[in-house]
């Protein structure tokens, strides 16, 4: 994923992307972060739940417009199945 | 998620971008045989449900996976507010239409091609093919990976400008002498469809 998030930003299209494997984004160096500690297959969260997938998005959407360096990584506090969202 | 491994190094030049590091860890061997295709694919999966199962055994299998590495990292200013911006949806998710050609489950480097998706399909017009992670849940509710429902109410709140008329998906897992092509060929190819949409800012979800 990282990879391809690269190249699109090296074209002059401002990228950001959810990770759920930190090492890989560590390595891969992707523009524009944000990690959850969560299952694979599960990046914005549990089937159904509407307001974990916004938080998710809520959080990427604001990395995307305030990062003014590349290659953020900003760790979401978010717990799996332990957090309650609005 | 299984994206970017690579059994091979130095091969593969990024202009601008820096020198490629090489990380010489034991490969994580993930793959059935081609001989045992059908096995390997059973095998797979099992595993791919463990890890969900237990997700400290994925996050140790994924500390053993040999990826590509960088020190330098393009970026690209945002140039408006995302209220106005047009979004395009990129995952690794192993998404594609039911009517479209599944990806290539029976290669162990993995599918580096892409499907365009629609943004305004409708969820069960949608499908997952990936061996490597379990989808299980989001066979349920594709937005998990994919989240194509809460952005178009991001839309609706206003939130995000609008979005561009083509989503993509890819699979993950995308090995050895794949990797080229993903980059040269098929990312390359998304980029030029991007620009052809004017869209300004892309989100990459993983499975």
């Amino acid at each position: 994923m990282g990879l391809i998030q690269r190249v699109v930003e090296e074209h002059g299209i401002a990228t950001i992307g959810v990770s759920i494997v930190r090492k890989f984004s560590e390595e891969v160096r992707p523009p524009r972060t944000v990690f959850v500690k969560w299952p694979y297959g599960h990046p914005l969260g549990e089937p159904g739940h509407v307001n974990q997938h916004r938080a998710v998005l809520e959080n990427a959407f604001d990395l995307l417009e305030t990062a003014s360096e590349p290659g953020i990584i900003r760790d979401l506090p978010y717990k799996w199945k332990r957090e309650t969202y609005g | 998620m299984f994206s970017y491994l690579l059994d091979t190094h130095g091969s593969i030049k990024f202009p601008n971008q820096g020198k490629i590091r090489e990380n010489n860890k034991n490969n994580f061997n993930f793959r059935g045989t081609a001989a045992m295709a059908g096995v390997g694919r059973l095998k797979n999966r099992l595993i791919a449900a463990l890890f969900t199962r237990f997700p400290s055994l994925g996050t140790k299998a994924a500390q053993k996976v040999e990826t590509m590495a960088f020190d330098a990292t393009p970026f690209t200013r945002m140039s408006k507010p995302l209220s106005e911006a047009n979004l395009a949806l990129i995952t690794t998710a192993g998404v594609h239409l039911r009517q479209d050609t599944p990806f290539d489950m029976s290669d162990p480097d993995g599918d580096p091609t892409f499907r365009v998706i629609n943004s305004g399909a409708r969820v069960d017009e949608l499908m997952i093919t990936h061996d490597y992670y379990d989808h299980t849940d989001a066979d349920r509710d594709i937005n998990i990976v994919f989240p194509i429902e809460r952005l178009r109410e991001l839309v609706s709140g206003k939130r995000i400008g609008r979005l561009a008329p083509r989503f993509y998906g890819f699979m993950g897992h995308i090995q050895g002498r794949h990797i080229k092509s993903l980059v040269d060929t098929y990312a390359a190819r998304v980029v030029a469809m991007l620009k052809e949409d004017g869209v300004d800012v892309a989100l990459f979800t993983p499975g």
